[in-house]
């Protein structure tokens, strides 16, 4: 007779032995889940708290985390300043969040248009090939984001940088200053934030890139044959066929790549340091600024990671419900 | 080969065409690595050069000597702390992920879903949220401009232990249930059973948690402050601003950090861009 019969049969030895194992199931996991309170349930719950007081460390407050006392309870008075407020780090922090959508704006269309093709081109080549060079693609997403910011504040050195030898070399007309200048504006878009986005989708379309070529090897060979047959060219087939049976996937991505955007930090800390004029300000570079470059009040720098939280955790929940989704060709 | 086979694309842009698209991406992901190369191995002087040269007249290493003999830049030491700080968290992540993963994979017990809830959770908290109460609290423990602050706070992995917890779900029951007779211990199932099944996931899992761990910059910025705790992208950044006046030698230590990885990933190309794009879809 097995262990697993006699389980099932719930005899009195069976019972003894799933006791021992329940016994061994708690005393394993509770100091997994204590753990895991202290470092990551107790500091969510804690800057949420946080966003409604006034709060400095070196300020005396009661003993339940320093608060209250001299770090008063504000109310809503974080979120009311951070939207309505007057004072210089909410006046930078709503303009931080127009650059962090226009940044996540431009950033997921520019990727979507080089990797869809290429994936495309990619997946019809021959497999060895391709491995070098999906390989090649992925390089730059492994890679160390410092070195790559050191890399392309190189690229956009004015005048002897590498894009203005090639815009030279191409017969166009560099800009004097690729990111400092606050009057270089292109459609409205200041160019540092540009060039802020195109380095960044250099670093990223990797992944959507080996994405995308993975979920292509999936669709069945008959749906793509069948359009062919039917007289398709490669730009219909790319479009009325590829596109609509990548839909789900696509949007994945998008949703991945926006949560990703809405969380950039090395680049903006360091190649623009979110200037010239905080035009490449960013939520997340505004709270570390505030919480630790500053050390202002960290209830408004906490009112600003949750509002960031919002954003992601309801980009999150439609990520999770697309995973959900059972998906049939 | 046949017109029927002939590949959709190919239709549009001719095989070469596809080709030409696909070294153009290339040409556009390398240049830049390959333009800091050469760079790196240019003199001071060819470096300030109006208009510059591409290639370097007379090659030269200077730059990578000096970085590699200044006893001033606490290389040896900062290197020390990234491979310390990045094995620790590998090993503590792969014990607690695979063995919570066993419990919540092969255990019944109350609250498990609860326990399990709290974990999806976790996955779902980006770490900019909780960087400021995390800092405030290795504040009172104590661990500031300590190398545990690095590690301490990161040893449990919810998305670590929900990957773990699929893989040993699809493992038979009937091994455990045979071991238990010959009379192992339940965590002797973990160890002996559960584990050695376990070196794909772990793998992945692991290279994941090194890469994010070597290359990660806000968390040590914020909680180290002295030069001899640093790890090798705060090193980078202070030579950086060290060195504004010296491009040569920032180029140079740019290639130096971005060498090792380069080297691993040349052997493990192929399975770190797979396990990459399957991590996406879980």
């Amino acid at each position: 007779m097995t262990a697993l019969s006699v389980l099932k049969k719930g005899a009195t030895y069976g019972g003894k032995l799933m006791a021992k194992q329940r016994r061994f199931a708690y005393a394993s996991l509770v100091p997994i889940l204590i753990y895991m309170g202290v470092f990551s349930l107790f500091p969510i719950l804690w800057a949420f708290v946080l966003g409604f007081f006034s709060y400095t460390p070196i300020r005396e407050g009661s003993w339940f985390l320093g608060l209250g006392g001299q770090n008063p309870f504000v109310g809503l008075d974080n979120y009311i300043e951070l939207f309505f407020g007057n004072g210089k780090p909410a006046e930078v922090f709503r303009i931080a969040m127009g650059n962090t959508f226009l940044f996540t704006a431009m950033v997921v269309p520019l990727n979507l248009a080089i990797t869809l093709p290429l994936s495309v081109i990619l997946e019809s080549i021959n497999d060895k090939v391709k491995t070098v060079f999906r390989a090649i693609y992925f390089l730059p997403t492994i890679s160390s984001s410092i070195a790559l910011v050191i890399i392309w504040s190189y690229m956009y050195a004015p005048g002897w940088g590498l894009l203005s030898q090639i815009f030279k070399l191409v017969g166009l007309v560099p800009p004097k200053s690729w990111l400092q200048d606050p009057n270089a504006l292109y459609m409205g878009i200041p160019l540092a934030m540009i060039c802020v986005v195109v380095a960044h989708v250099w670093q990223d379309f990797g992944y959507n890139l080996v994405i995308f070529v993975a979920a292509l090897q999936s669709i069945p060979k008959t749906l793509r044959e069948a359009a062919r047959i039917d007289g398709a060219n490669a730009f219909q087939e790319f479009w009325y066929v590829i596109v609509p049976l990548l839909s789900r996937t696509i949007l994945l991505a998008s949703v991945l790549t926006m949560i990703s955007s809405l969380q950039v930090f090395v680049i903006f800390q360091l190649l623009t340091r979110g200037g010239p004029k905080n035009q490449t300000q960013t939520m997340l570079l505004s709270i570390y600024e505030n919480a630790f470059r500053f050390a202002n009040n960290l209830g408004l720098s906490a009112a600003m990671s949750m509002i960031l939280f919002i954003i992601i955790l309801v980009l999150t929940v439609v990520q999770f419900r697309l995973l959900r989704t059972e998906w049939e060709y | 080969m046949s017109q029927q086979k002939r590949k959709p694309i190919f239709w549009l842009l001719g095989k070469s065409g596809a080709y030409a698209v696909l070294i153009l991406g290339l040409v556009a992901t390398l240049l830049p690595f390959f333009y800091i190369m050469v760079s790196s191995l240019k003199t001071e002087a060819e470096l300030r050069k109006t208009p510059p040269d591409f290639f370097p007249a007379a090659p030269t290493l200077k730059h990578y000597e000096a970085i590699l003999t200044d006893t001033r830049i606490p290389l040896a030491r900062n290197l020390a702390n990234s491979v310390f700080v990045s094995l620790s968290r590998v090993v503590i992540t792969l014990f607690t992920s695979s063995f919570a993963g066993f419990i919540f994979a092969k255990y019944h017990f109350k609250g498990k879903n609860l326990a399990f809830g709290l974990i999806l959770v976790q996955i779902m908290i980006p770490f900019q949220v909780v960087m400021i109460p995390n800092y405030l609290l290795v504040v009172k423990l104590g661990m500031i401009d300590s190398l545990l602050a690095l590690i301490i706070p990161a040893m449990v992995d919810a998305y670590g232990i929900f990957m773990m917890k699929q893989f040993i779900e699809a493992m038979p029951t009937e091994l455990m249930d045979a071991a238990r007779i010959d009379g192992s211990s339940e965590f002797g199932i973990y160890w002996r059973i559960i584990l050695p099944q376990l070196g794909p996931p772990l793998a992945s899992l692991g290279i994941f948690t090194f890469m994010g761990t070597w290359n990660d910059y806000l968390w040590p910025l914020i909680v180290l402050t002295s030069p001899e705790n640093r790890t090798i992208p705060l090193l980078l950044v202070w030579f950086q601003t060290q060195h504004v006046s010296n491009q040569g030698l920032v180029l140079a230590a740019s290639i130096l950090t971005l060498l090792p990885i380069f080297l691993v990933y040349i052997f493990l190309q192929r399975w770190i861009v797979d396990q990459a794009t399957q991590s996406a879809f879980k």
